[in-house]
């Protein structure tokens, strides 16, 4: 409803999102709602920017994705409601200069949980072979001249080098069962995802106008 | 005197006397200079004063605000978020330099590549370019339209007033003289043609019918208190043409018909709509689609031909946008009308929003509503620009010939050219564009991988 108070500010912890942003996320959202109380995978549809991206289904996938939404069970839900989609904008959100080791660790931490549950499409907690497949092939897709088997090779180089980052070297009958995330971590070691996983708002400028 | 008015009643006979007063301003002072096609100017004298009155409006309002120290602003239209002017490769880059210490000239699929697009991809779902041309342009001054000021509030007395007068004047006074001014425009029209199309073919006919038509849409533009300038009336089109234009709302058809004799082409349409088209194309040689021929673009394509061959027919009027675009920007332009390789004569209509917003969002108002949006707002204030004829050269095809008169119109509106489809409020995205920036990237990694495999 048009009243309703903006949801648990604690989410933005420290608060960094003012009101008036809340405001433009909200209009933003009935947008895409239509003037309904929740969205569903088809409102996003309308967004066609978003058709360009590879990777369009994954990101529209983790916006129902129960463990982004901080849910306790598991799998997918069919519609969310402006808060849950505040709690994924939130992933996106600029750290403060306030902050400290503890906050700025827990922080990057949310962020690589989101990046993952993006490659562990089967929510069991790791990434396989086929998983890591997938995204590269979709990533990829766009280009009518790569064959299948360029992609899955280029897939397979990558995931031989992160077990190699991970487990070190690997006896002749070890398998690699997936990347947990604490090998995701490792992973992204050294880049600093948390001052470019975010999405800044601009200065709204005062103009003389009806308010 | 008391002869005369056969009630006893005051007011029934002052009704009587005001209704009476009205038709015969009406006829006056604009059904008859519409018929002559000459203007007493009243028109731009009464767009002059509402123009000052608005001028005092705004000064009131900011004075009000900084009185009462009210911080006034605007939502900024331009978007919300700060996007990156970086470009893909750079980016990639950058988060592969920072990771790994590998050298960057080989590149590979990394972890850390599904970043770029994640974040592109959470940009465009928080604030998106295309569908902000959808919804009406937002205005910087206040127009004493309520719907136009989507947080009105009460400021001042003087100015609740002056709003409260306005609303009077449009709802009692303007809409009704509108009403029964488009009644008789239209009247006249499916009458007028209906006669005309009983004489025979001749030079004597032609000149009938352009004379009705133009005279009707002459009243319909006076019954919408359109205030139109023209530019450039050397260059209008001539017969054996395609007259091609901007699409902002049906009453565009009604503008550029008003200064030109058109042979118009659409769907045939039920009700009213359906009486008018089947009036006129007794008249006149228009060209009517029914709603199945409408898909098959050969047939579509073959009687165009047709028609512009005849030089003696009309110039055709097309609207190559396919739907009602809210005036910032020109959309991308269809192929079909490009491709019968007539002389093409752009046209580019702008409107004015000061006065009343005259943008047609189909998906939130019916054709009614609509009509009856225009027919309370003060004015349609709108110009039209004349572009000198373009024909096809030799080495570009229909799309190419569709953007660069797409360029030229948008060029001479003011308006934003961009390379989106008006197909898009309701469709979705065709594959085609989905490929480039996938391209891109793929090309990066592939490339890059297949001279590593080759060496």
């Amino acid at each position: 409803p048009r009243g309703a108070h903006p949801p648990h500010l604690s989410l933005f912890s420290p608060p960094t999102v003012t009101s008036e942003q809340i405001e433009h996320l909200h209009r933003r959202f009935k947008q895409l709602s239509h003037d309904q109380l929740t969205i569903r995978k088809e409102n996003f549809d309308s967004i066609p920017d978003l058709e360009f991206n590879p990777i369009r289904g994954k990101i529209v996938h983790a916006f129902f994705d129960k463990r982004n939404l901080r849910q306790e069970s598991d799998g997918l839900v069919d519609e969310i409601n402006f808060e849950d989609f505040l709690t994924i904008m939130s992933y996106f959100r600029p750290i403060e200069m306030n902050m400290d080791e503890e906050q700025l660790d827990r922080f990057r931490k949310e962020k690589l949980k989101f990046l993952f549950h993006m490659y562990d499409s089967d929510h069991d907690g790791k990434i396989t072979l086929q998983e890591y497949r997938n995204v590269v092939e979709e990533l990829l897709s766009g280009n009518p001249h790569l064959e299948k088997e360029s992609a899955r090779s280029i897939a397979d180089g990558a995931m031989m080098e992160a077990a190699s980052i991970c487990v070190g070297q690997m006896g002749p009958d070890q398998v690699y069962e997936g990347i947990t995330f604490e090998d995701f971590l490792k992973m992204w070691q050294g880049i600093d995802i948390e001052t470019k996983m975010h999405v800044r708002f601009l200065n709204m400028e005062t103009i003389a106008h009806c308010y | 005197m008391f002869l005369l008015l056969p009630f006893d009643s005051l007011v029934v006979n002052l009704l009587g006397i005001s209704i009476t007063v009205l038709f015969t301003l009406l006829l006056v002072f604009i059904i008859v200079p519409a018929i002559f096609g000459v203007s007493f100017g009243i028109r731009k004298v009464y767009m002059k004063t509402l123009l000052k009155i608005f001028q005092w409006a705004t000064l009131r309002i900011e004075r009000g605000a900084k009185e009462k120290n009210h911080p006034l602003y605007k939502p900024y239209v331009n978007g919300i978020i700060a996007k990156e002017p970086t470009s893909l490769e750079e980016e990639i880059k950058e988060i592969r330099r920072s990771g790994s210490g590998k050298a960057l000239d080989t590149p590979e699929f990394e972890l850390s590549d599904i970043f770029y697009f994640c974040r592109k991809g959470i940009e465009t779902i928080m604030d998106d370019e295309v569908t902000k041309r959808f919804s009406a342009e937002e205005l910087e001054s206040w127009n004493l339209l309520s719907r136009t000021n989507y947080n009105f509030q009460y400021i001042s007395l003087r100015l609740t007033v002056l709003w409260g007068l306005g609303v009077l004047i449009r709802y009692c006074f303007l809409l009704p003289l509108r009403i029964a001014l488009a009644f008789t425009g239209i009247s006249l029209l499916v009458t007028g043609t209906t006669v005309v199309g009983y004489l025979p073919n001749g030079r004597c006919k032609e000149f009938l019918s352009k004379h009705v038509h133009l005279m009707c849409y002459r009243i319909c533009v006076r019954a919408l208190t359109a205030i139109i300038t023209y530019h450039d009336r050397e260059n209008r089109p001539r017969n054996g043409g395609i007259c091609v234009a901007n699409h902002t709302s049906p009453i565009d058809v009604i503008i550029l018909a008003s200064d030109g004799y058109y042979a118009m082409v659409g769907q045939i349409h039920g009700g009213l709509m359906g009486v008018i088209q089947r009036a006129m194309v007794k008249a006149c040689p228009h060209v009517w689609f029914e709603r199945s021929e409408v898909k098959d673009r050969h047939l579509v394509a073959k009687r165009l031909t047709e028609h512009v061959q005849d030089k003696s027919k009309l110039p055709i009027l097309i609207f190559p946008e396919g739907t009602c675009i809210n005036n910032t920007s020109v959309m991308m332009f269809k192929k079909g009308s490009f491709e019968i390789g007539a002389t093409v004569y752009p046209v580019a209509i702008k409107y004015d929003p000061q006065f009343g917003d005259a943008f047609w969002n189909s998906s939130k108002y019916g054709m009614v509503t609509y009509l009856l949006r225009m027919m309370t707002s003060w004015a349609i204030v709108c110009s039209v620009w004349y572009l000198p004829p373009m024909t096809r050269q030799p080495d570009e095809d229909a799309v190419q010939f569709a953007n660069r008169v797409k360029s030229a119109i948008a060029r001479q509106g003011g308006l934003v050219d961009l390379l989106w489809d008006g197909g898009l409020k309701r469709e979705k995205v065709k594959d085609t564009f989905k490929e480039e920036q996938q391209k891109l990237y793929s090309k990066m990694i592939v490339g890059n991988h297949e001279d590593r495999s080759r060496s």
